[in-house]
């Protein structure tokens, strides 16, 4: 198999989530075992003049049924086609591009951070550490939103057995305030090198998060979002600066990157 | 039979006429993720300057109907880690290397050939005279015929293998830019480079790129790019390698009957990473529908009302 391929799947599934957010399953998709938490799939929009591919988290596998799911919310262009496909629709995906999360020690408490967009590739996360054994009690999933209309999914996170934490600007649901204020009340007191962060979600809420765990010495990684025309790292389109100097690109050096490590 | 789809440059052979655009590949380390760069009739490398670049600040590109705006400004790792890094990995790559080469000045562009001269492996250079993303140099070298002559007319002085140079469209008359380019010694011609151009976001007014212009590439210039290779290959009798929103063979064999001898795939690249082994097949399928057996008979043979 090439080590980087586009490969043409079907729609199998579509699933219209509320305000404006939707997922779709993708196969028969042969690649599905080399995916990894994190990584993304860049998604060709044929027959528009929609140029660029569009990058989506995958935030979700299934290898026995080989089937991948992205979740995503109505935005832009973009997302309006990819928002239209149905059931046998096909598509073509390259991927799975992009670096991954990487999985805490067993003796951390994992804390996952996913901020309404954002949320996909933390599900994926969990799903992963989960069926590899992690002690669902020792992850802390904490999912931010405007309001109780953005938190997805609820029954779902709540069968991997995790501690789950919405959290709503308006407190419509969950804990009322930002994801970030949520996470700085739950680690006082607690032993803070025994736990890891991983996050994904608007620049804003990344940036607070890197300050979160700079300040208070959480080890963690963050997953940036950027337009990629390309996605495997030739268009230098999609850079981030790095506090070392220079550049990173976010398509093929990341989109992961650990706190500290980007200017955000 | 399976139709001939070598052609020649400036004395050089290339097994097809399908190259990649320079900035669209890297150094070819990516791409050859994908398919056997040994497929490409030549990888023009990203522009190199003497000194590492960062580029400009993101955001850089901006998606546009069907095309892009890029501003990267030329970030590159320099003529010395090129040479260090690069050339020994295209070393091993069966296929013909074009070094695309930009300059701010004279003595940089002639610097940096000089040093490209004693590397066997850089096939040709291509003299980026038209990025339109640096604040000086580049462009301005591409714009007036008497530079445009010059600077070729030195380069050639230090680098004794075939030298291509690389046209901007924004211009009022590319035809002058190149015969300047012909006057200077020059072995080939390739264009056009981006077009100028920008976009902005009506909800915060602001422009979409930290260079607040850019570079138009895609689909949207290939129409302009087919009107100006006609034109110079109407006056002008060096080869002509056509860019300018190639994504497809059939867009190869329109540049090919307005005069191109070959061409770069850019753009498209970034969306279709494969396309030039696509290309390849469906122009192969269409040589042998035509009952044609060479890719160059179909040079210049444009038919015109």
């Amino acid at each position: 198999m090439k080590k980087l391929a586009t490969t043409t799947v079907s729609v199998t599934a579509r699933r219209d989530l509320r305000n404006d957010y939707y997922s779709l399953t993708f196969g028969p998709y042969p690649r599905v075992t080399k995916c990894r938490p994190g990584q993304f799939v860049h998604i060709r929009l044929p027959e528009t003049d929609i140029l660029f591919r569009r990058a989506m988290s995958i935030a979700s596998v299934d290898t026995d049924r080989r089937e991948i799911e992205i979740i995503f919310k109505v935005v832009g262009r973009g997302t309006t086609v990819l928002s239209r496909y149905r059931k046998g629709d096909q598509v073509d995906l390259l991927g799975p591009l992009g670096n991954t999360f990487s999985l805490p020690k067993k003796s951390e408490r994992a804390l996952l951070l996913g901020g309404g967009v954002g949320y996909p590739p933390l599900l994926y996360m969990a799903t992963h550490m989960v069926r590899s054994g992690f002690d669902p009690k020792s992850i802390e999933f904490f999912y931010g939103g405007r309001s109780d209309r953005d938190i997805l999914d609820r029954t779902r996170i709540k069968k991997l057995g995790v501690n789950f934490h919405p959290v709503t600007e308006d407190g419509s649901f969950g804990q009322k305030g930002l994801i970030t204020h949520a996470v700085e009340s739950f680690i006082q007191g607690q032993k803070k090198d025994r736990m890891r962060i991983f996050a994904c979600g608007p620049e804003p809420m990344l940036k607070a998060v890197d300050d979160l765990g700079l300040r208070e010495g959480i080890n963690g990684e963050l997953s940036l979002e950027a337009p990629m025309p390309c996605g495997i790292g030739v268009c230098l389109g999609c850079v981030v600066p790095l506090k070392q100097g220079g550049h990173a690109r976010v398509c093929a050096d990341g989109p992961v990157f650990a706190i500290g490590e980007v200017i955000l | 039979m399976t139709p001939d789809l070598k052609v020649t440059l400036a004395g050089v052979e290339f097994s097809n006429p399908i190259m990649t655009a320079s900035g669209c590949c890297g150094y070819g380390e990516e791409l050859a993720d994908v398919f056997p760069l040994e497929k490409l009739g030549a990888l023009v490398t990203k522009s190199i300057t003497r000194e590492p670049r960062l580029g400009h600040p993101p955001p850089r590109t901006a998606e546009t109907p069907a095309g892009m705006l890029n501003a990267i400004g030329l970030a590159n790792v320099g003529v010395k880690r090129f040479l260090a890094e690069k050339i020994p990995w295209l070393e091993t790559q069966k296929t013909k290397i074009i070094v695309n080469v930009a300059g701010s000045s004279l003595d940089e562009y002639v610097e940096i050939c000089a040093m490209l001269a004693d590397c066997e492996r850089a096939d040709m250079i291509e003299l980026n005279i038209s990025c339109p993303n640096v604040s000086e140099g580049g462009i301005q070298f591409g714009t007036n015929p008497a530079m445009t002559e010059k600077v070729i007319a030195e380069v050639k002085k230090v680098f004794s293998r075939p030298l291509v140079a690389k046209l901007t469209p924004n211009v009022t008359d590319i035809v002058e830019m190149a015969k300047a380019a012909e006057q200077g010694g020059a072995d080939v011609l390739s264009l056009i480079n981006s077009m100028v151009g920008t976009s902005i976001d009506i909800e915060t007014w602001q422009t979409r790129l930290t260079n607040n212009k850019g570079g138009l590439t895609g689909p949207a210039i290939k129409p302009i790019a087919l009107a100006l290779v006609d034109a110079v290959h109407s006056n002008c009798r060096l080869p002509i390698i056509g860019i300018g929103g190639i994504a497809t063979a059939a867009d190869v064999i329109e540049f090919l009957l307005v005069g191109a001898s070959a061409v770069q795939v850019g753009t498209a690249l970034f969306v279709e990473p494969d396309a030039p082994v696509k290309i390849l097949n469906d122009l192969t399928s269409y040589l042998k529908r035509k009952q044609l057996a060479r890719v160059t008979d179909l040079v210049g043979q444009v038919r015109k009302y």
